[in-house]
Order: C-alpha cells, then sequence, then structure tokens
C-alpha cells in the first residue's frame, strides 16, 4: 500500500463541555480539517478509560485522539486529572511494548479553541498519515 | 523454622487468631494449610515453602476472611506477599486489623531469581534477609529494543497465549468478579490467539497492583513474560506517580484518588 | 424592606438590568428559586465582558468556556426572558408592584426563524469595525455579536446596514437567508413590564485613555487598552490567539503593561478611585502572554501599588515574579515616544533610586480601569437613585446591594469597581434580597415544565427513526442528505427515514411527533448541528410524543461535518454516514433513564453567629425557611463586636445590636448558643446534624448548610506585642478610639506597621481588610488631634476599589506613609527612658527613619484555624492556608463542590464587613434555590454500580469530584447517590471490572461506537489486502 493510497482513521473521544464545544466552534468559524476524524462525544475526558483506546487500536484506528478541558476548566472540576494519568501511563506503556505510542493523543482544547481544535486535528492526522497503517493493523491482516 | 513455629503456636493458643493461612508437607509435597487451634499439633509441621513451591496464599486468605469476617487470620509471607497484603488493604479486600503476617525472607537465589527488590517481610521468622535485587535486567533489556523490534518481540509473545487464563487465575490481587479479558464488548470471543490487546489490558489492571510475585510466568504455559511486562508497568507508576506498589508508606494509590492538582502535563505530539 | 402596601399581593417577577455574568448569576438564583425573570441586555446577546475576556485570574481558566454554560443555562431557562438588545425607559410603581418601560430596538431578523447559519453574514458586503472584538477585527452589517452568543440570533447593525444608508438597496440578506428571517419592516417596540424587583447589573465600561496625553493611544496602534489585550491573547479573537501587535502582526518580544490608567488619577479622568481588578489582570494578561510567546518575552508591569488581595492572588504575584520572571517595576511611566524608524514605542520613566530611564517596548498594554458608562448613569437618573461622587451606586456597608430606591437591587460594578466573583456573590446577594421582598410571590408567576405521560417501551424491540437535515444549503450544500437519509433506512433498527429542509422548525416537530405515532418508532436520530444547541429541543419534540427523551441521539453532521469539509463533498458524505450509523447504533442500546424526586427538608442550618452567620440566617428565614443558627461562644455577633466602623465610617454597633434583636425576634430561626456540630450524615435536601450544646446532642434535619464560621486575628510575636501595652492589634485600636482611651488622646505620634503576620510564605496570602483598617484608625487620630504625627509603614497600600478615597483623603490630612521592603523591615524597640522606637530605612531617601510613637498598631493577619473538623463533616475541602475552598474560584464563589453546603465570610477569606455580608446574603440566595424546590430532581445522565458484580475495592470512590459514591460495609459494595452524582462518567472508566455504567453513555454504547466507527476500514483494508 503506497503512502499515497492510505486514508488514515482516526477515532476522537471529545468532552462534551471543552473539546466537542471547540470543534463546534471550528464549524461554526468554517475552519477547514481532514474528514478522516470520526467522533465520540463522552461527557468528560474522564470518561474515557484505556479500555476504550485498547479496543479501538485492535479494532483498526490508526489514531486516537482525546480532547477535553484544560487542567482547571473541567466542567466536573477534576474529572480530567485521571485523563492525563491514564494517557500517561498508556503512552508509556505502548511505548515499551512497541505498540507506537505516539497513535495516542491528548490534548486540552477549550470551547473558544476552534482555531486549535483544528490545527490539531490537521496536525494529528498528518502525522498518523506520515505513519502510516497501525503495526497492529498490519502484524494482523498479514 | 522454630521461631515460625513458636510464633504461629502463641497466636493460635492465645487466640489472638482464628488460624494460620500456610505450608503443610502432604505426600512429599509442600500445600497450603489452615492451621487451627484445635488441631494445634500440626503446628510442629508447620513449613516454609521451598522456592520452588508457591502458592497465592493472600489469594486463599478473600474468601476465608470473608467467610468470617469477624476473625483475624496469620498468614506466611514472603516480601511479595506482604506487598499483596498492603495492597488488598488499599482495595477494601483485607482488613489490616485482622490480619498477622508471619514474616519470611527468601533465599539469594530465589531474590535472583525474580529480580525482587524487597525480599523478605517486614517481620522476619524465618531464614535470612539477601540482597535485594534494584534493577531488573529483564526489563532493561526489553527497552533497549528498537521499537519495531520490542512490538514485533511481544506480539510473537502474545501470539501464543491460549486463553487459559491461568496468569488471572493465579494472581493474588485479581480479585474482581467480573474480569474485563472476559468482557465480550472489550475482547473478541471464540478465537485464539486472543486479541493482541489481551495482555495489555491485563497490564493496566496490574499497574500500581502487580506486587512481583512471577505466580503467573510460572504459570503460564505459553512462556509469555508477563512479569517483565508488569514490572514495567509497576515502574510507570513509580516513574509517573511515584506511587511505589506494595509499600505500606505509599500512600493511596494514583488510580483511587484523582489527586489536589494535576502534576503530569500533556505529551507534544 | 417590605414595604408594599398591606393586601396588595407582590408580583412573582424580577426584572434584571444587564446581562452580564452578574445579571446572568442573580437571573439564574431566581428563576431557580420560584420567581419569573425578564433580563434586559442592550447588546444583541447577553455575556458581558467575560465573555470578551481571554483567560481569568488566579486559575487561568478560559473565560468563555466558563462562563458559557450559564448562558447557555439562562437562555433556555423556562423562567428567564431574554430582552435583547433592550433598554429600560421608565419605570412607575413601589416596592413588590413596578411597572418598567422596556424599549426593544428593531433586530430586523425575526428570531424566530433564524436557524444562525450565517449566510446572511456571508453574503452582506458592508464591513465594519467588530465591537466585541474592539474593533481589531472586522464583521459584517448582518451579524451575530459573538459566536457563542446567547441568544444565538443574527442581527442587522442599522447603522452601517447599506438597505438602510443608500435607502431600499441591497438587501443581499434578505435573498439569500434560507429561512425568511430577515424583515426590513421591523421597528422599535416599547412595552411595559410588571414586576416585583429591579435588579441593576449593567457593569463598566472600561477607560478611554484618549485623553492621556502623553500616552497617544489614538495615535499610536501598538498602545493598545487591556480590553484590546485580552482579545489579542483570546483563541477566538482577531489573531486566533496569536500574539502579535496590531500595527505590523509581528510578535513582540517585549511588553510593558502601565497600571492605574484611569484609575487613582484625578487630574486626567476625575478617577480618583483604584478600579481593583487591573493589578490582578495586568499580572495574568502578562503570564498568559509569555505561555502564548514561542520566543521568551519580556513582559514588564509599571505599577504604583501591587494590589493583590483577594484569594490565592498574592500567590499568582510571586509565582508570576518567581516562575515566570515577569519585571514589577515600581514607577508611574511619565509619557510613550514612538521610537523613529520602526512600531516599537519608548517609555520614560523615573526608576526608584531617582534615575530617569527610557526602554523601548514593542507593545505596550495600558491597564484601564473601570467607569460607569453614561447610559448607566442616565439609567440611574430615569430610576431615580443616588450616585457617589464617582458615579457608583450609593450603598450602605450594612446593605450592599440596596439601592436608595426600596426595591432596587444593584450588583457588580456598577456597585463599585470589583472582580469577577465578587460580583457574583453580589448577584446572588441581590437575588436573596428580590427573594425576601418578594417571599409571598414565589411560584405565583414561575412556569412549571409541562409533564408528558410516557409510552412504556420495555417489550418493545428498538425502531429507529432517523431525520436528515438539509439546514437549507448548510449541509445540503456540501453532503449527499438524501444518500444520507438512504443509507440509515439500511441499518439495523431502523425504520423510518426522512429528508427535512429544516429539522429544527416549528414544524418539523410536529412532523416528527406524528412519525413517532404512525410508525410506532421508540428510537430517534436527528443528523443536523450539534447536539449542544438542539439536543434540548428534539428531546422536548420526543418527549411530547410520549418517549422518554434520552431515547434520542444527534449526528453531527453540520458543524463537524459539512462546514468543516466544505470542499471535500464525497469524503464529507461518508463522514455523516459513519456518525449517523454511530449514533443509530448508540441510541439502539438506549433504554429510558428513570429521573425521580427526593423530598426536601425546608430548613437551613448556618455554623457562626458573626455577622456572616447573622445575615446568612436572616436572608434565609426572610425568605420563609426554618433556620438553626449555631454560635459556639454564649453571645452572638463574632469579631464584629470588636470593630469600632464599617470603612465608610458607618458605625458597626448599632448595627450588629439591631440585627443580633431581629434574629433573636425572628420565629423562624432557631439559635443555639455555646454549641458546636459533631456528626453530619446525610445530603443535599436531607441532611441531619448532631449538635451538641453543653454536653446535650440534639439532631436537627436540614436541607442546606452555611458555614460561617469567621476567623481570627493573628496574634503577633513580633514588634514587643503582649509586652507593652502601647503595641495594639488594629481590633485593639479600635477599641482604644471607641473608649477614647487617653493612649490615643494623649499620643503626640503614632506608627502603624502593616502585613503583620500576611503576604509571607507561612502565609502567603494579603488579609485584604488591614491597609483600610489602618488608613481609617490613622484618620480617626488626626480628627482627635490633627497635629499628631501618623506614619504609616506598608509594603503595598491595598485601599482597594473606593477605598481609594480615605487613602487620598489620609494623605491631604498629613498622614505619613512611607514603604518598606520586607527584607528590610521595621524594627521595634523600647528605649532605655521607656519610649517605643521605630526604626524602618526608608526606600526614596534610603536612610533610616527613626521614630518614638506613643502608640504602635499592629495590621495583623486574619488566620483561620481548626477548621478541618466541619471540612470533614461536611466533605468540603480546604486549601493550604486553611480557608475553605469553594467549588469554583470565580463563578462558584459561595458553593462547594459538595451540593447544599455553602460558604461565608472571614471563614472562606479575610474580607471587610460590608463583602462578608454581600457573601452571607449570596450564600442564603444560593441555599434557598435548594429549599424553595418541593424535591431534589435526580436520575437521568448518572452513574450505576452492578451491586452483583461489585467487589467493594473502592477504586470509584475516591475518583468522584462530587464525593457522590460512598462504600457500603455491610453489603461490601460502592454505591452512587445519584442525588449527587452529575454524571461526568471518572468512576465508571476507572472500575476495572467496568461494573458501573454512566447511564447513557454506557461502555457498551462506547465499545458499540467503536466498533461502527471504524468498520469502513476493516473494509477497505480488505480491499487493500485483496487488491
Amino acid at each position: 500500500m503506497s503512502d499515497q493510497e492510505f486514508e488514515p482513521k482516526i477515532l476522537g473521544f471529545f468532552c462534551n463541555w471543552c473539546t466537542y464545544a471547540g470543534a463546534d466552534l471550528a464549524g461554526v468559524s468554517r475552519l477547514q480539517y481532514p474528514s478522516n476524524i470520526r467522533v465520540i462525544r463522552v461527557m468528560c475526558s474522564g470518561t474515557v478509560s484505556p479500555h476504550h483506546v485498547l479496543k479501538a487500536f485492535q479494532k483498526g484506528a490508526d489514531g486516537v485522539l482525546i480532547g477535553g478541558c484544560h487542567i482547571g476548566d473541567c466542567h466536573y472540576l477534576r474529572g480530567n486529572y485521571m485523563t492525563i494519568k491514564r494517557v500517561r501511563f498508556l503512552q508509556d506503556l505502548l511505548k515499551f511494548t512497541g505498540f507506537e505510542p505516539g497513535r495516542l493523543h491528548l490534548e486540552w482544547i477549550s470551547a473558544a479553541e476552534g482555531p486549535k481544535f483544528a490545527q490539531t486535528v490537521r496536525d494529528f492526522t498528518e502525522k498518523i498519515r506520515k505513519m502510516g497503517p497501525a503495526r497492529l493493523k498490519s502484524a494482523r491482516a498479514a | 523454622m522454630d521461631k515460625l513455629r513458636a510464633k504461629v503456636r502463641t497466636l493460635l493458643s492465645e487466640g489472638q487468631v482464628a488460624g494460620y493461612l500456610g505450608y503443610l508437607i502432604k505426600d512429599s509435597h509442600p500445600l497450603p494449610h489452615l492451621f487451627t487451634p484445635e488441631n494445634l499439633e500440626e503446628v510442629d509441621q508447620a513449613v516454609v515453602a521451598p522456592d520452588n513451591a508457591r502458592y497465592p496464599l493472600d489469594k486463599l486468605l478473600i474468601p476465608l476472611a470473608e467467610r468470617y469476617p469477624e476473625a483475624a487470620f496469620a498468614i506466611q509471607v514472603r516480601g511479595c506477599d506482604e506487598r499483596g497484603l498492603n495492597e488488598l488493604y488499599k482495595w477494601g479486600q483485607l482488613d489490616p486489623e485482622k490480619v498477622v503476617p508471619v514474616g519470611v525472607a527468601c533465599t539469594q537465589e530465589q531474590a535472583d531469581y525474580c529480580e525482587c527488590p524487597g525480599p523478605w517481610a517486614s517481620v522476619v521468622d524465618y531464614g535470612e534477609k539477601c540482597q535485594p535485587v534494584a534493577k531488573s535486567l529483564r526489563v532493561e533489556q526489553v527497552a533497549t529494543l528498537a521499537e519495531e523490534d520490542a512490538f514485533q518481540e511481544w506480539l510473537g509473545a502474545f501470539k501464543r497465549c491460549i486463553k487459559c487464563y491461568g496468569c488471572r487465575d493465579v494472581c493474588p490481587m485479581c480479585f474482581c468478579k467480573d474480569c474485563s479479558l472476559e468482557h465480550e464488548d472489550l475482547m473478541s470471543t471464540g478465537q485464539l490467539p486472543p486479541d493482541s490487546i489481551f495482555q495489555l489490558v491485563r497490564a493496566i489492571h496490574m499497574a500500581g497492583r502487580c506486587i512481583d510475585c512471577g505466580l503467573c510466568e510460572e504459570t503460564c504455559p505459553a512462556g509469555i513474560p508477563l512479569r517483565v511486562l508488569y514490572k514495567k508497568a509497576n515502574a510507570l507508576v513509580k516513574d509517573l506517580f511515584d506511587y511505589e506498589t506494595g509499600s505500606p508508606t505509599a500512600g493511596p494509590s494514583p488510580w483511587k484518588m484523582l489527586g489536589e492538582e494535576a502534576t503530569l502535563e500533556t505529551k507534544p505530539m | 424592606m417590605k414595604s408594599q402596601k398591606q393586601g396588595t399581593a407582590p408580583v412573582g417577577a424580577v426584572m434584571v438590568v444587564g446581562g452580564g455574568i452578574a445579571g446572568v448569576q442573580a437571573a439564574l438564583d431566581l428563576a431557580d428559586s420560584g420567581f419569573y425573570v425578564y433580563m434586559v441586555e442592550k447588546m444583541p446577546g447577553i455575556g458581558g465582558v467575560m465573555a470578551q475576556l481571554d483567560k481569568t485570574f488566579p486559575t487561568n481558566d478560559c473565560s468563555m468556556c466558563i462562563l458559557s454554560p450559564k448562558l447557555v443555562e439562562c437562555g433556555r431557562h423556562l423562567n428567564i426572558e431574554i430582552l435583547a438588545p433592550a433598554m429600560v425607559t421608565g419605570i412607575s410603581g413601589e416596592p413588590g408592584n413596578f411597572k418598567v418601560q422596556v424599549t426593544q430596538p428593531a433586530r430586523y431578523i425575526d428570531m424566530s426563524k433564524c436557524i444562525a447559519c450565517g449566510v446572511c453574514a456571508q453574503k452582506c458586503p458592508k464591513k465594519v469595525p467588530d465591537s466585541f472584538n474592539q474593533g481589531l477585527a472586522k464583521r459584517k452589517a448582518a451579524y451575530v455579536y459573538y459566536p457563542q452568543s446567547v441568544p444565538l440570533k443574527y442581527a442587522i447593525d442599522a447603522a452601517e446596514c447599506l438597505y438602510f444608508k443608500k435607502g431600499g438597496k441591497c438587501k443581499a440578506c434578505e435573498k439569500f437567508c434560507p429561512t425568511g428571517a430577515v424583515d426590513f419592516d421591523q421597528t422599535d417596540k416599547s412595552q411595559e413590564i410588571s414586576v416585583g424587583a429591579v435588579i441593576l447589573a449593567p457593569g463598566f465600561k472600561p477607560y478611554d485613555p484618549s485623553r492621556y496625553g502623553a500616552y497617544h493611544y489614538a495615535a499610536y496602534p501598538n498602545v493598545v487598552t487591556s480590553m484590546e489585550f485580552e482579545r489579542i491573547l483570546s483563541a477566538s479573537g482577531p489573531f486566533q490567539g496569536h500574539l502579535v501587535r496590531p500595527s505590523d502582526h509581528k510578535e513582540p518580544s517585549k511588553i510593558a503593561w502601565l497600571q492605574c490608567v484611569g484609575s487613582r488619577d484625578q487630574n486626567h479622568c476625575d478617577h480618583s478611585y483604584c478600579s481593583g481588578v487591573c493589578c490582578m489582570y495586568a499580572i495574568k494578561e502578562a503570564v498568559i502572554a509569555k505561555e502564548h510567546s514561542k520566543a521568551p518575552l519580556d513582559a514588564a508591569i509599571f505599577f504604583m501599588d501591587m494590589r493583590t488581595h483577594g484569594k490565592d492572588f498574592e500567590k499568582y504575584y510571586w509565582r508570576a515574579e518567581e516562575e515566570q520572571g515577569v519585571r514589577f517595576i515600581r514607577s508611574r511611566v511619565h509619557s510613550i515616544d514612538p521610537v523613529p524608524g520602526s512600531d516599537d514605542l519608548a517609555l520614560r520613566y523615573l526608576r526608584e533610586d531617582g534615575a530617569l530611564v527610557t526602554e523601548v517596548f514593542d507593545l505596550v498594554v495600558l491597564s484601564v480601569g473601570l467607569e460607569v458608562a453614561p447610559d448607566v448613569v442616565e439609567l440611574a437618573q430615569t430610576l431615580g437613585l443616588e450616585l457617589d461622587a464617582s458615579q457608583f451606586t450609593q450603598t450602605s456597608s450594612f446593605a450592599p446591594v440596596a439601592t436608595s430606591r426600596p426595591g432596587i437591587y444593584v450588583c457588580g460594578a456598577f456597585q463599585g469597581p470589583k472582580d469577577i466573583p465578587q460580583s457574583v456573590m453580589e448577584a446572588s446577594a441581590s437575588a436573596s434580597a428580590a427573594g425576601e421582598l418578594l417571599s409571598a410571590a414565589r411560584f405565583s408567576l414561575a412556569k412549571k415544565k409541562p409533564e408528558y405521560p410516557e409510552r412504556d417501551i420495555s417489550q418493545e424491540a428498538p425502531r429507529t427513526g432517523v431525520f436528515v437535515c438539509h439546514c437549507g444549503i448548510n449541509i445540503a450544500g456540501v453532503i449527499d442528505v438524501e444518500a444520507v437519509r438512504d443509507y440509515a433506512a439500511t441499518l439495523p433498527t431502523v425504520e423510518y427515514v426522512e429528508n427535512n429542509l429544516f429539522t429544527c422548525s416549528q414544524d418539523t416537530q410536529e412532523i416528527i411527533k406524528e412519525r413517532i405515532k404512525e410508525h410506532n418508532l421508540n428510537r430517534i436520530v436527528v443528523a443536523s448541528c450539534t447536539p449542544k444547541t438542539h439536543e434540548p429541543l428534539f428531546q422536548e419534540t420526543i418527549k411530547e410524543a410520549g418517549l422518554n427523551k434520552f431515547l434520542f441521539e444527534l449526528a453531527n453532521i453540520r458543524d463537524q461535518g459539512s462546514w468543516v469539509h466544505m470542499h471535500e463533498p464525497e469524503r464529507a458524505t461518508r463522514r455523516a454516514k459513519d456518525q449517523v450509523r454511530m449514533a443509530v447504533a448508540k441510541v439502539s442500546l438506549q433504554q429510558p433513564l428513570k429521573e425521580f424526586e427526593l423530598p426536601i427538608t425546608k430548613a437551613g442550618l448556618v455554623i457562626g453567629g458573626g455577622a456572616a452567620g447573622m445575615e446568612a440566617a436572616l436572608g434565609l428565614a426572610g425568605q420563609g425557611f426554618k433556620v438553626h443558627l449555631l454560635e459556639k461562644k454564649e453571645v452572638l455577633g463574632g469579631h464584629a463586636r470588636k470593630l469600632l466602623n464599617a470603612w465608610t465610617g458607618e458605625p458597626v454597633l448599632p448595627y450588629l445590636e439591631g440585627i443580633v434583636q431581629q434574629v433573636n425576634d425572628h420565629p423562624l430561626i432557631d439559635v443555639h448558643l455555646n454549641s458546636e456540630v459533631t456528626a453530619v450524615t446525610g445530603f443535599v435536601g436531607n441532611f441531619v446534624s448532631t449538635i451538641a450544646t453543653g454536653g446535650k446532642e440534639i439532631d436537627v434535619q436540614h436541607g442546606a448548610a452555611i458555614i460561617a464560621s469567621g476567623g481570627h486575628s493573628y496574634k503577633p510575636q513580633e514588634y514587643l506585642y503582649g509586652q507593652d501595652e502601647r503595641v495594639l492589634l488594629s481590633l485593639e485600636m479600635d477599641q482604644a478610639l471607641k473608649e477614647k482611651s487617653a493612649l490615643v488622646t494623649g499620643a503626640k505620634s503614632a506608627v502603624f506597621i502593616q502585613c503583620v503576620g500576611s503576604r509571607i510564605p507561612e502565609r502567603p496570602y494579603c488579609s485584604r481588610v488591614c491597609c483600610t483598617h489602618s488608613v481609617e484608625n490613622a484618620l480617626h487620630l488626626k480628627e482627635i488631634n490633627p497635629d499628631m504625627e501618623v506614619f504609616i509603614l506598608y509594603r503595598d497600600l491595598r485601599t482597594y476599589a473606593l477605598r481609594e478615597n480615605l487613602y487620598k483623603e489620609a494623605r491631604e490630612k498629613g498622614v505619613i506613609f512611607v514603604r518598606f521592603d520586607p527584607e528590610n523591615g521595621p524594627q521595634v524597640a523600647k528605649l532605655a527612658d521607656g519610649r517605643l522606637q521605630v526604626t524602618v530605612p526608608d526606600p526614596i531617601l534610603g536612610l533610616p527613619l527613626t521614630l518614638t510613637p506613643d502608640v504602635l498598631s499592629l495590621a495583623s493577619a486574619i488566620v483561620v484555624q481548626g477548621q478541618e473538623k466541619l471540612a470533614q463533616m461536611f466533605k468540603v475541602p480546604l486549601n493550604n492556608e486553611g480557608f475553605f475552598l469553594e467549588a469554583h474560584m470565580k463563578l462558584r464563589p459561595v458553593d462547594f463542590a459538595t451540593e447544599g453546603v455553602f460558604v461565608a465570610g472571614l471563614a472562606h477569606y479575610p474580607k471587610p464587613i460590608d463583602e462578608a455580608i454581600a457573601q452571607a446574603k449570596a450564600a442564603a440566595a444560593r441555599a434557598a434555590v435548594v429549599l424553595s424546590q418541593d424535591s431534589i430532581h435526580a436520575g437521568g445522565v448518572v452513574a450505576q454500580i452492578d451491586p452483583e458484580k461489585c467487589v467493594g475495592c473502592q477504586a470509584c470512590v475516591g475518583v468522584c469530584p462530587f464525593g457522590a459514591i460512598d462504600y457500603n460495609a455491610r453489603e461490601d459494595v460502592c454505591e452512587v447517590n445519584q442525588a449527587l452524582c452529575k454524571g461526568c462518567g471518572t468512576c465508571a472508566a476507572n472500575c476495572p471490572s467496568e461494573c458501573i455504567t454512566l447511564l447513557g453513555f454506557s461502555h457498551k454504547q462506547i465499545y458499540t461506537q467503536i466498533d461502527e466507527a471504524l468498520k469502513e476500514l476493516s473494509f477497505s483494508l480488505d480491499e487493500a489486502a485483496g487488491g
């Protein structure tokens, strides 16, 4: 499969109050970004468990983008404290096992950061595109 | 052994504990046994299991404690078993008020084999303290691999899995009634090898919980180096959250509290 | 207070004038406690100044993120009617029964038709400076005030519109509007509205610095106001948050902030007062600018006194200086000059050592003060209110939100310059005051939500209906909506599909209801815009059709579809299909969620019988609720008993005796003296607290609790305190003044030392009241003996806001102010001849100053002690200094994260009596929101634990931000208190065996969405493998 053909599949988990609203603002502002992303709205980024992320990779996601409120802005005060703990741990575990930690990214994006949202999706999609299909998938297909 | 037996005898005869969970030689095999005041004479045959015959005594204690909630029990513990007790206290599975550890120090051979950083209990009733092993060479070796090689290495190991659940069933820290490894929404069912994430899911659960007893790896018929994975998971928990798994002074587990402030930052893309 | 005529029932509605954060808070408190609210806002959308800010101090929270949910709540509230733009033009009547004239200028947009698609603005040819962005960007004459505006409706700026200017030409907006919402025939409307009370929250206007000739604000583009700088920093601002300067869009490497522009200055603006907020916002802007800047940024703040007197402000200041490297320069800049050949600016200023320095900066920010806008002064005249010399509302320290006209209340910056938390407190306090006045009319005009019988679908297989919206051309112009519809029809559980031009229109709601009946649908998916704005509408629709409102899912194919993939119609269509498939799969798994009601004990418990506690108790009792008031000591009054005057000179004692009398006489207040709380069980609406009085314990039931346990004076070890009777604490000086003790009447010289025990590493906070208190006492001494030599030794003089006038008066009357540095502070000794000696290095002269006062007053810190027990019992947190920590520093200043528990007074942070009273009234208003309900609403999207699977590991208990999960030791399982659960799902993700379900976002639903989202990919992978 050449790079040209590869269209990465990106899964986004966005919290209802900040990043999802930031994504809406990107829309209201007509900021364009690649259409590779599929979005699951969650109430808080703290709702996303490592199981969910691993399942996404198992099912063939090339990248998983989690978006939450900035620390201090969490609608649930401190729900995102757990998000950062889980994501940082999982990234390091993926690194140790060679499961490509760069395919999991956490970004704090506020409801006012439409441009940041669009830029993050652009950058992440581009990064994953360059990385090519996930090893896990290639291993399975092989 | 005399010192250990004397302690056990006192605990039982004075009624400080309702039973002592230790080992007894049966048909020349050391097997877990519950010593009780009713059969005090058995204490003469109480032994410390040799290094290569170990059982998850902590795990046996949980249903016992559940069945007799008012009773206290003594239990033979190595360093790892005692770490297990400490974690089980934190995770609400045992009550420290109801447990009396009878401590054992491991031999140097055992400690070296386990790469154990704490091969003795806080109270030593049997054995001599040996040199702990601060660093795991097995972990370091994997850490030096290039990511792609590490992936192939691990994936190769994971693919050998026959999904016998032995790692879970022997693990003293696996206390869930409903196991994620059998969660049909999370894991594909009816296929071998299992999903590649099978061992990673288990590693997540072991992080900050694994007491590094090594029983999983010894049990695994496929020879998956599970211990290396969980040692690393614990090391990450130490690095990220400064949490020493199994230490009585480590404070609450990072997975059990939000924390007053967020100390970590997101990684750049 | 109750001056309406006997027999005439008051009107159960309140008008709130001003839709900024203060007005929004007042409106929500009133509407949530049984009153109908008219919100009158002069702009086309609510939000006020806070909506324009980038971040907020001291937590650096994103301003819009924390404000926006409140605005949306206001916009959707059944009992809040927003009139925007609108102005109050007249009033008649009396407290309890006013008639208010309101004028609404034409918007030229039919609000009921506008769907905020923005086509009118796209097509409008006329560009005008965008006032929301402080003129730094352009908008069109057809515009939405800002993207998150509430109401989210467009307006036509008649002053700029070509149709109005050129007489009948253009009308591009009308031609292209897909819903026919543009209406050029609209005219201004006037109406008379009956209300029982009026709350004024018109806010402030940033000072226009053009009058500072030497700063050349109007001439140099790189001299900007702090409000402009907020927009420059803002991610939704003119530069998308890139830190650039206006003239050439270059990233600045040196920025200066000039403090007190339009504040503490009579020469340029006749504003003798301090604006109270600029020091903090300048530090915040400097810190955030440094964060935004790619290259290292030099940020310098030029100031006179650094006024960081609020909660956690001092630490913020220290961190800015020590960790972020912001430079603080104590100097008033003389002039700003251009640097020839560049857009840079040269500042000339006098350094502290007396040298005249010139320094060049890329950008200069003028920290402009707050002033009352001319139209607000006009409004005050219309309403017949008294204003003070600076045109802020005339209020008393003891009734801080009451204007001179009964029944009309004030909150926020029109009451006096102040920050957001203080405005929010006053907003709630004014709601409490209106609530007291109109208590008899509660729920007389407020609407209750209609109930609809719910169809039992428990025996039905999912039958999903999918409605795909064209949104005019907004979606259909990019996405093939017919193809999405046809695809949806192929999905499992889908029984019915259709396209709508506007799924949100009123007639489509009727269509949806009919389709549900016709096709016996029990799940609905709408593929359109965003659930953030439209989910409640559709949920309401399916509810009316007899479905549980949670059997609904929205697929966002516009805001996160057609609008962001405009040039990739095929891919946008594919994404839309995927999102619809995910939504159908999710909703098919959804079960009806129950919402249920729990009873409420309509009584409050107030802990602490000081001024704050008594005011809170009176506030609650005045609104008709039973109160238990607890006091540790044998007498009511607390520290206020020792206080001589409020800063305004109003004597405290008569006021205090008055409220003690009122408390004792009030039939609804039970006073428990010599008492403390020893145990608390229960939760919001249903607490049971054990009160111990002299060894006897009783249990009281209450629905809410207010903690007003007070504070103490720090007892210094230093400066001979306790060793020499001439050394007094501020409150002891009050006592001496009251008693006219010879110590003060006979004194020829007096010295005050500030910051005794405050602003030091072990107590890193400013005690807020001490500067004003000392200045006030100094003036008192000067009154006794104008020839007395009075010195105040200080670090920064923090007579914030209108208190600055006292400072000015003190200087005029000859009080001498000497600044010292903490590392080189005053020394106090007793001389051989018995005289007291104070030496302090004078930083301006550089020489030691030696004084021999007859009396020495120490401004000692306010501290709290022993609050841990209360905190534990009520499951509420304390900060590092032991003060109670509120739910949110900015927007929830009297609430705790634990519902039903509130805080007021010194237990929260040091504050003067007027602010303590305002906070106490605010706590009463917030508690009244709980107590005025018939029941606590629980359920819906909440967590649920399966007791069969739970092993009691308690991983969930510690990660709940709201303390909503308890461990039941008897059953060895954890249990969610659904009345406290807010539905974040942090516990669900933390449960190792996933036996916790966040209803509406279950693990199974998330896994299913993951499966569906990635399905298409496995297909293409097969393709790739095959090809």
